[in-house]
């Protein structure tokens, strides 16, 4: 094949295959170049960056729900690779894309209300907040191991960022350089791990990974004696570590705190769910590359159980850490710590049911793991934003983020207490709330699994108790917000019911009720985008 | 259309004070209490309903040509003639159904020489076409007969249907219903004028009532009730016309009820006063006792009749739907049940015409058990033995109450529906009913000779004259019976009218050892009582009673006491064994001469016996007056020309089929007496009347009236009949005796099993309880809850320490980094298989 012909044949493939199926990226790249350019052209003033921010958002929401149309009309799930097997598009990558699309929708709509990026920095705010989108989006659809570490960093680099934008202030500053070491950190040992793990299986195609770890344990006797699988064990271990980091899980969280602490609440919470969200993206894309093949098993149970661990520490970590804090952006950053733990057990679960010798026979109940760790997302998408955004509206009016700062709210804003308990009750995971269909969804995949593997069985019960954990800090918030006397000097909260930040907040706080009412709105959906992971291909 | 325009009229007579109450309740609540505003309403209502009663009462008459009046005149001639008895019992028995009923309305066409004398049969079948103009239209011309048509019902309203059984506010208008009807508007208006005058001391923001006590001794004081009494009396007044109208049995009990706490509201009118509600309650309690066997009748009737109503339900066709109480049992040409000889048991009439109904026939005892069951209702509300002794402790109400209530309507309904119902009675319920009658009426006279207060006196003389009414009904005088209960409506009513003229003036004293010589005082209501008392009295002018202006020396109770004597004289010849049915009517006809004169002497006769009393009592204005005397020209007068007058007429217009030819006796049963055999005896029966008439009025007048006589003495040396009689027979004690006590015993057995045994059982599961939860605490609050504050505890000093860990510092972070890979490859190597 002459060279030519190779590259009309990448310029065919880029834009008649690719490009489409990228539509929802360009979107949101498109929406940074009109951002810059306005303020270029100096039009700012006639057309708001935070305009063009939702129109941005909401054009990639609608490009993302026709690429779901598309999908879903068809009967058998379709899983495409495109950018020369960079990429892979399924309904899972769709769904992450809507999935962040609405919430970008939500982020921006929730920053135009608090008027956190002044109109001076606007552009440059939302200009990082769609690069870490776009990094997120692609870490959710990537199908290489270079993809992995390239997405991981485009979505990371704008987050440092956008952590110390509070420019000025000391702690903003601190925290955004203790993540961004800490990130560097993180990103060497999953270099270090992605070349490890190329390295011995020779591709890093991640659909030919399973494939190849087959056949290094066919070789040899398939256990850590075998030095090839020695050395694909540690890099995998690297790599998920460098994950762990995305994902905060114990013991590789702690710049969560801190850069919660120092970032703005808008911040937090976007880093709290989005970045989750692509990481868990590419944590459930990595796993499904890792298993499914003949022989590497009891490799993959194990990872599985390791997952649990880490899911246990997680979670039992950042709940007990919750406790004493008085921040209250910290407290939702041991929260976020612990709720990742609960996200893991549905990896974990779904790691040790493909993994088992039972195999396809429970191919609906791996589904199903994967259906409870999309509903959950999409049902902490909106608790988490909607504590955050009371903690932004009340910050607007006291300067503070303290539990101080919300003592006898009540008595000034009803709706924001009332918004606040919906959401911290749902957190909880009580009925009748999202959070709770949530948990049942994933604690009952997490019993499935503990059928083949009995340490699940150690990480159900570890999950329970912590939910019970749990109740106490979030009581505790809701107690002092609804039972206590406002301080005298403290500063009002006038926030008047008719306006719309409690317009904001109140839709919010409906769609968590919602989601515990009618869980059927979203599980179907989330269940067509499980099935294309096309689990034991 | 004059069905349609008599059911209009009367229907506004009837609703127009139900109006008057609600407004006069509402409005008497929020306004004034010093307006007189209430009681003019209520008097203008009931004006309205007199007018259009009366109004009713003419157009019905002149529909039929008063073919009434006419009638009884043909038939008065004939029965002078003594050659009238042949044609009645040729005539065929009552059709059951519209066939048979258009058969004999041809058949009663052909002996057009008496077809008058063929309408009392007649009536049944009239009954049966009323419903449809177009039929009866054609009757009038086969019949040739201008009084074809005196009975109108139908129906107002349909409330409910269970299954079969239909529940509706019906009509039934013929003769009694109108003169009731009239009657009944009239007395209550004049009441409600006289009412105006004797209520106005309540005419104030604080009444002070001297009858009634708090504890500290002081009076009661309360706001006046002026208006409360009259939305009262307008809703009395309502029921009353709703009993008299209604067109079937169940209705009939509906405003039997109604009446019933009117007059429990009116009797316990001072509220206050422990007598009075105390009176109010055994009223009510007393008529319940009455309406239990009331509901019985009602339940055998539905039973096996399978209907409420009197008249046959016709559809627009004049075909019969439903038939009718009274056209389902079957009578003999002679008047007699016709009973099925071998299962003793009575074919059910109409049969044809009653689709829903199972029941074909029913037996003789159930007729009986219907019979008593809707007579008991009557004994109740009538105040017969044995349930009279409510009546007079219901004279704690104020006095116009009485008058109205407890005089000439509501205690007069039982008579009414006895009289209603009287073809659903068969001979032995008659029977029971003339022997209750009897003795109520001479064991209430000769309580009435003692009675020293003035309205005690007539409160037992009412119950006597009630007496006489059943009596007169059940001993086959129909219209005797409903003639005296007209007559005494009003004379009774004037005379408590009187008395409460009296009241008035003596500021509310009613002891009549107190008065004497109250004529010279208030000379109006002397003369008025005066003639009241003639008039119950029956006196009469010997040889100078007779037609046309003779009539102006017999009072109306000596027509209608005549009648039921003459009646009784009848029967008791007929039924020679039942002879006190006639002995003691006539003693207690002298009886009623007797303390009526001693009431009247005592009263207003005589020197001052209470100088206080005389000195401060006056005449009564002019509003009370006013009705005295109105009153007093119909009481004297109301029964002009007696038996061939135009009131007994009118009353016996529509009376049933059978009763004026009497029925013969069938195998040992009883013989009832016709109008012939009545009228053979009547000079004989009036005279033994008007003989104890005189001889009671001159005895009273011997003891009270000529002052020759020392009454004390007389009664030191009869002291234990006088303390017999005093204590009224001692009922109230025997029914102390024998209901209080024994469910008092009762009462306490049941209390104090409660309280032994189930109370018992309840402390004690409550105590076994109480222990259950005082361990249930301790073990909470020592064991879990000490478990869950050590889990508490124990996590959040795990959490705090935990905050060591995060020291801040980025250099350990990153070893953090190392470390956790270091430990977690050392996991894996641990765990992972080789």
């Amino acid at each position: 094949m002459l060279f030519s012909q190779l590259i009309q044949k990448l310029i065919q493939d880029t834009t008649e295959k690719s490009l489409p199926l990228f539509s929802v990226e360009l979107c949101l790249c498109v929406t940074i170049v009109l951002m810059l350019l306005v303020r270029l052209l100096g039009a700012d003033r006639l057309l708001p960056a935070c305009v063009v921010a939702v129109i941005g958002a909401a054009s990639a929401l609608a490009c993302s729900w026709m690429q779901y149309r598309e999908l879903y009309g068809a009967p058998e799930p379709v899983s495409t690779t495109f950018f020369t097997g960079m990429l892979i598009h399924d309904s899972f990558t769709v769904y992450f894309r809507a999935f962040l699309s609405l919430f970008l929708l939500l982020t921006v709509a929730l920053t135009s209300l608090t008027g956190i990026p002044d109109e001076e920095d606007s552009p440059d705010f939302y200009s990082l907040l769609f690069g870490a989108t776009i990094g997120m989006m692609m870490m959710a659809s990537s199908n290489s191991l270079l993809m992995l570490f390239l997405s991981v960093e485009m979505a990371s680099v704008p987050s440092y960022a956008m952590v110390g934008f509070l420019k000025g202030r000391k702690a903003s500053s601190e925290a955004a350089l203790k993540y961004v070491v800490y990130g560097a950190g993180a990103a060497g040992v999953m270099l270090y791990g992605i070349s490890l793990l190329a390295g011995v299986l020779g591709t890093a195609d991640m659909g030919m990974l399973s494939e190849r770890l087959a056949a290094a344990a066919a070789g040899g006797s398939g256990g850590l004696g075998d030095p090839e699988i020695r050395t694909a064990s540690l890099g995998i271990l690297l790599i998920m570590v460098g994950l762990a980091f995305k994902l905060s899980l114990v013991p590789f969280h702690f710049w969560c705190p801190d850069a919660f602490e120092g970032a703005s609440a808008e911040v937090a919470g976007f880093l709290s769910i989005a970045s989750k969200a692509g990481a868990f993206g590419l944590l459930v894309r990595l796993c499904v590359a890792l298993s499914g093949a003949e022989g590497t098993g009891p490799l993959m149970t194990a990872f599985g159980c390791g997952l649990g661990f880490v899911a246990c520490l997680t979670m039992t970590l950042g709940n007990l850490a919750a406790y004493g804090q008085t921040n209250l952006k910290r407290m939702l950053a041991y929260s976020t710590i612990a709720h990742a733990g609960y996200m893991v057990m549905a990896v974990s679960a779904m790691l040790v049911m493909s993994s088992s010798a039972a195999g396809a026979a429970s191919a609906a109940e791996v589904t199903r793991s994967m259906e409870g760790l999309l509903y959950y997302l999409f049902v902490y998408m909106f608790m988490n934003l909607g504590a955050f955004a009371v903690i932004a509206l009340v910050r607007n009016y006291t300067f503070g983020e303290t539990l101080d700062d919300v003592r006898g709210l009540i008595s000034q804003s009803p709706t924001l207490c009332v918004v606040m308990l919906i959401c911290m009750f749902s957190l909880v995971g009580l009925p009748p709330f999202g959070g709770f269909i949530g948990k049942f969804f994933i604690f009952a995949s997490t019993l499935k699994s503990a059928e083949t593997e009995p340490f699940m069985y150690v990480v159900l019960v570890c999950g329970g108790l912590n939910t019970v954990f749990s109740l106490f800090y979030y009581i505790r918030v809701l107690r002092v917000m609804f039972l206590e006397a406002r301080p005298a000097d403290a500063r009002p909260v006038p926030l008047p019911f008719a306006s719309w930040e409690s317009a904001f907040t109140l839709t919010l706080a409906a769609f968590v009720l919602l989601l515990g009412v009618a869980p059927y709105v979203m599980s179907t959906t989330a269940n067509t985008a499980a099935q294309s992971l096309a689990f034991f291909n | 259309m004059v069905g349609e325009t008599l059911r209009n009229l009367l229907l506004i007579a009837w609703l127009l004070p139900l109006c008057g109450f609600a407004v006069e309740i509402f409005g008497g609540f929020w306004g004034s209490r010093r307006s007189r505003v209430a009681a003019w309403l209520a008097v203008g209502c009931i004006a309205t309903g007199f007018v259009c009663s009366a109004s009713a009462l003419t157009i019905w008459g002149n529909a039929n040509g008063w073919s009434v009046l006419h009638h009884a005149e043909h038939h008065a001639d004939e029965t002078a003639a003594d050659g009238h008895v042949a044609h009645d019992s040729v005539t065929p028995p009552a059709p059951e159904t519209l066939a048979a009923a258009d058969a004999h309305a041809d058949a009663a066409a052909k002996p057009a020489a008496e077809p008058d004398a063929q309408k009392p049969q007649d009536s049944s079948a009239a009954a049966t076409t009323a419903h449809n103009d177009s039929a009866d239209h054609d009757h009038q011309h086969t019949a040739a007969s201008p009084a074809a048509r005196t009975v109108y019902s139908g129906t107002f309203y349909r409330l409910a249907t269970f299954g079969s059984l239909e529940l509706s506010l019906d009509y039934y208008i013929d003769s009694l219903t109108l003169v009731m009807f009239t009657m009944v508007t009239f007395i209550a208006t004049c009441i409600h004028l006289f009412a105006i005058g004797y209520m106005s001391e309540e005419l104030t923001e604080e009444y002070v009532d001297h009858h009634a006590h708090l504890r500290n001794g002081h009076h009661v004081h309360r706001p006046g009730r002026f208006y409360r009494f009259f939305a009262f009396l307008s809703l009395f007044c309502f029921s009353m016309l709703g009993l008299v109208l209604a067109g079937n049995i169940f209705q009939v009990f509906i405003f039997w009820e109604l009446v019933g706490i009117c007059s429990f509201l009116l009797i316990g009118f001072y509220t206050e006063r422990k007598s009075a509600s105390t009176a109010a309650n055994k009223a009510f309690i007393m008529n319940r006792v009455g309406d239990f066997g009331f509901l019985i009748g009602l339940m055998v009737v539905w039973t096996y009749f399978g209907t409420f109503k009197f008249a046959d339900t016709v559809d627009v066709d004049g075909h019969v739907v439903q038939a009718g109480l009274f056209h389902m049992l079957p009578r003999a040409a002679d008047g007699n049940v016709i009973i099925n000889p071998e299962n003793g048991e009575v074919q059910i009439g109409a049969a044809a015409a009653n689709p829903g109904n199972t029941h074909k026939t029913i037996p003789y005892y159930l007729l009986v058990v219907a019979g008593l069951g809707v007579f008991a209702g009557c004994i109740g509300k009538s105040a017969q033995f044995p349930l009279q002794t409510w009546l007079p402790d219901a004279m704690e109400g104020p006095t116009p109450v009485s008058a109205l209530v407890h005089s000439a309507t509501m205690v007069a309904a039982g008579v009414y529906l006895t009289g209603r119902f009287y073809p659903m009675f068969v001979q032995e319920v008659l029977l029971t009913i003339a022997y209750i009658g009897c003795i109520t009426a001479f064991v209430a006279a000769t309580i009435a000779i003692v009675a020293t207060d003035i309205k005690k006196v007539l409160a037992y003389s009412t119950i006597s004259q009630l007496g006489y009414m059943m009596l007169g009904l059940g001993v086959f005088g129909w219209g005797a019976g409903l003639f005296h209960l007209v007559t005494h409506a009003f004379f009774k009513s004037l005379m408590f009218l009187c008395s409460g003229s009296v009241i008035y003036g003596c500021h509310h004293e009613q002891e009549m050892p107190k008065m004497g010589g109250l004529w010279r005082k208030m000379p109006i209501t002397a003369f008025t009582m005066l003639v009241g008392v003639m008039a119950i009295a029956g006196l009469a002018v010997p040889g100078l009673v007779g037609p046309g202006f003779g009539q102006l020396f017999a009072f109306s109770g000596f027509h209608s006491k005549d009648a039921v004597v003459a009646t009784a004289l009848a029967y008791v010849q007929a039924n020679p064994a039942h002879f006190l049915l006639f002995i003691l009517p006539l003693i207690t006809a002298g009886i009623t001469a007797f303390y009526m004169f001693r009431l009247w002497f005592y009263t207003f006769a005589g020197t001052p016996r209470d100088h206080h009393v005389y000195d401060h009592c006056h005449e009564s204005p002019l509003i009370m007056t006013g009705p005295l005397l109105v009153l007093s020209v119909l009481a004297a007068y109301c029964a002009w020309g007696g038996e061939q007058g135009s009131l007994y007429l009118l009353i016996t217009g529509d009376q049933p089929a059978y009763v004026s030819h009497g029925i013969p006796a069938v195998a040992g049963a009883l013989t009832m007496p016709g109008h012939d055999a009545v009228h053979a005896v009547h000079h004989q029966a009036g005279t033994y009347a008007l003989i104890a008439a005189f001889s009671g009025t001159f005895l009273a007048w011997l003891l009270y009236g000529s002052g020759k006589v020392d009454v004390a003495e007389i009664k030191r040396q009869l002291g234990g009949v006088h303390g017999f009689l005093a204590n009224k027979w001692h009922f109230d004690e025997l029914y102390d005796a024998l209901f209080m006590r024994p469910t008092h015993v009762v009462g306490r057995f049941c209390a104090s099993i409660d309280r032994l045994i189930f109370d018992a059982i309840l402390h004690g599961s409550a105590a076994a309880t109480v222990l259950v939860a005082k361990w249930d605490r301790a073990f909470d609050e020592k064991v879990v809850d000490g478990l869950v504050n050590l889990l508490g505890n124990a996590t959040w000093s795990a959490g705090n320490s935990l905050k060591v860990l995060q020291t801040g510092r980025l250099r350990q972070y990153v070893m953090f980094i190392v470390a956790g890979v270091v430990a977690l490859f050392g996991v894996l190597l641990a765990t992972f298989p080789r």
